[in-house]
């Protein structure tokens, strides 16, 4: 039976060991090699490279640029996650609703979830044809009497951020919608039915009942929204001309960094300094968001539903 | 009282199902457009929008082809990176989340916790370093550097763990145990059957991210013919193409037609699986 048992043990290594092999060849050596390149003057073009300690880093620091891409980043990000945790908050509510009844529920969130599955790159370059010059956009407004004459809306730094600002949050908010919803309908209904008879409204529902129980999946939304947004480049980059153009209005951290990759030179000492600060900044932000918000939800609902 | 009740919840309810329209509309609108432009001639284009198909979408390709946009060869690549990577991921994974929840082992706590941490980490931030690491072994421009890192995937792992708890039976197992079965044969031949409706699921989000996958494509592919189809979709911003509207649209919906197709065969298996990762029951 001992033996048995430490067989069957050695068999549990034996499963988990392919993905543990898998994860230092693909995802922890490649996080090494990308440290130890950012602190090196590697290019793509000539053989020998230099320890140069932590210039690429302090030549960042003092690139406007980078200061852009970041911000720019960060309002991109925001600027999308505001609207989409909003409408999906409301949708949510009113498809888990049991007294409004909205019919059809499973059918509405089916088609509001479905851009999320689309290609980025053909999504981006699907906006580009609807707002360029000549595109339905313009057609339509000008020809409905909107605008008088056609505007370049990608010659336009608000627009062009507008528009990105807008695909991102077409992109996602279906899917919280879907991850809210499902929150929801596993709060026990006798719940609201204790608040009722307590007198409660349903703002006050909302407030506190609702929301505090759904915490656990707002959080995984906000992190999991932050860490993918501080990665943005399939849209961005295809939606004007891979620069983030026009005047850098939509020049995100990873378009930054590629721009470095594919330089005339092939910088890939200074690229790799870009991913080693997005990734710092990145996993410091995630794991402060998950960290503080997971402390103080168990003070007040330590419980399973 | 009660009347007054009704009225004001009708009145709401008409105002919600207004609001879903108009979203409903803004959400569908740009797809359709594009699903019909790929059917329009260029010309067409420019005189107006239309909302019904046309019949240009075999002269849009010829158009295509002619300006050495070879489609049919950008689909079969990217269908072998999506296939190849669902197989390795899904496999891999579920492998790695039994050993987490079938045995007990020194350390399994770690690497549980260490697996949710990495499920929250940018790994692909580390794509320089990796793309000079794959240089080496001359692994750039080739579909392995792609595929092999599915081996480890961590939310995949994840999602396979909570999923394999809610539905493992210890009898069955002890019972292939007694029969004599190896470890490994009973993850095979019962466990992975009982597991199959999860392991689809999450095959299916696996196949469309690895479709839709531009950015690592796009830094480790260079030669022209093994491009995948979102690197086509990017070299149709050039300008062998401007001004051929209809050809853009149609390669533009060659792309997405596949994932709308599985969409609608599969969304119940896609809507519910969405929340099976993160919505601990």
């Amino acid at each position: 039976m001992v033996h048995n048992k430490t067989r069957r043990i050695n068999h549990g290594y034996l499963f988990v060991a392919p993905f543990i092999i898998g994860f230092l060849l693909f995802g922890l050596y490649p996080v090494y090699n990308t440290l130890s390149l950012s602190f090196t003057d590697t290019t793509l073009m000539k053989a020998d490279a230099s320890f140069i300690g932590l210039k690429n880093f302090d030549r960042l620091f003092h690139d406007k640029t980078f200061v852009t891409a970041i911000t720019n980043t960060w309002e991109l990000w925001i600027m999308n996650f505001i609207p989409q945790i909003g409408i999906a908050m409301l949708l949510a509510v009113w498809f888990t609703d049991v007294r409004l009844k909205i019919k059809a529920g499973g059918i509405w969130r089916m088609l509001f979830y479905m851009p999320n599955l689309l290609m980025p790159a053909a999504i981006a370059a699907l906006y580009f044809s609807l707002f360029s010059y000549y595109g339905p956009v313009n057609q339509f407004m000008v020809r409905s009497g909107f605008i008088p004459e056609a505007i370049d809306f990608l010659r336009n730094k608000e627009i062009t951020r507008a528009i990105v600002v807008f695909i991102q949050w077409w992109m996602w908010y279906g899917q919280t919608t879907i991850l809210l919803m499902a929150a929801m309908t596993s709060i026990s209904i006798s719940l609201y039915e204790a608040a009722v008879i307590d007198g409660a409204g349903s703002l006050k529902m909302f407030r506190y009942i609702t929301l505090p129980l759904i915490k656990p999946v707002l959080i995984y939304v906000l992190v999991t929204s932050l860490v993918g947004g501080m990665q943005m480049f399939d849209i961005p980059m295809l939606l004007t001309d891979g620069r983030g153009s026009p005047a850098n209005a939509i020049l995100t951290n990873n378009i930054m960094m590629y721009m470095r990759f594919r330089s005339s030179q092939g910088h890939i000492g200074a690229a790799s300094t870009i991913g080693v600060m997005v990734f710092i900044m990145t996993t410091f932000v995630a794991l402060l968001i998950f960290y503080l918000l997971r402390e103080k939800h168990d003070d007040f609902s330590g419980k399973k539903i | 009282m009660i009347k007054n009740y009704r009225l004001s919840t009708n009145i709401l309810r008409f105002f919600i199902y207004l609001f879903l329209i108009v979203l409903l509309i803004v959400t569908l609108l740009p797809v359709w457009l594009l699903l019909v432009n790929a059917t329009r001639s260029t010309l067409e284009i420019q005189q107006g929008i239309s909302l019904l198909p046309s019949q240009y979408t075999l002269s849009n390709y010829k158009i295509l082809l002619s300006r050495g946009l070879d489609l049919p060869r950008g689909f079969v690549n990217s269908l072998t990176i999506a296939v190849a990577t669902t197989i390795i991921t899904v496999y891999f994974s579920m492998l790695t989340a039994y050993g987490i929840v079938g045995y007990e082992f020194k350390g399994k706590k770690y690497l549980y916790n260490f697996i949710l941490v990495l499920v929250m980490i940018p790994m692909q931030l580390s794509i320089i370093g990796f793309y000079q690491y794959m240089s080496r072994f001359g692994l750039t421009d080739n579909y392995l550097s792609l595929i092999l890192p599915s081996v480890a995937s961590a939310g995949a792992v994840f999602f396979f763990k909570q999923y394999l708890e809610s539905i493992m039976i210890q009898d069955l197992i002890d019972a292939g145990r007694i029969d004599g079965a190896s470890e490994l044969g009973i993850f095979h031949r019962i466990m992975f059957p009982i597991a199959a409706p999860g392991a689809f699921t999450l095959g299916i989000f696996t196949f469309v991210a690895a479709w839709n996958n531009f950015f690592n494509a796009y830094i480790l592919i260079t030669s022209r013919q093994k491009y995948t189809l979102p690197m086509l979709v990017q070299t149709l911003r050039g300008d062998v193409y401007r001004h051929e509207y209809g050809a853009i649209y149609l390669g533009l919906a060659a792309s997405v037609i596949p994932i709308i197709i599985i969409y609608f065969l599969f969304s119940r298996y896609i809507v519910n699986g969405i929340s099976m990762g993160a919505v601990k029951e």
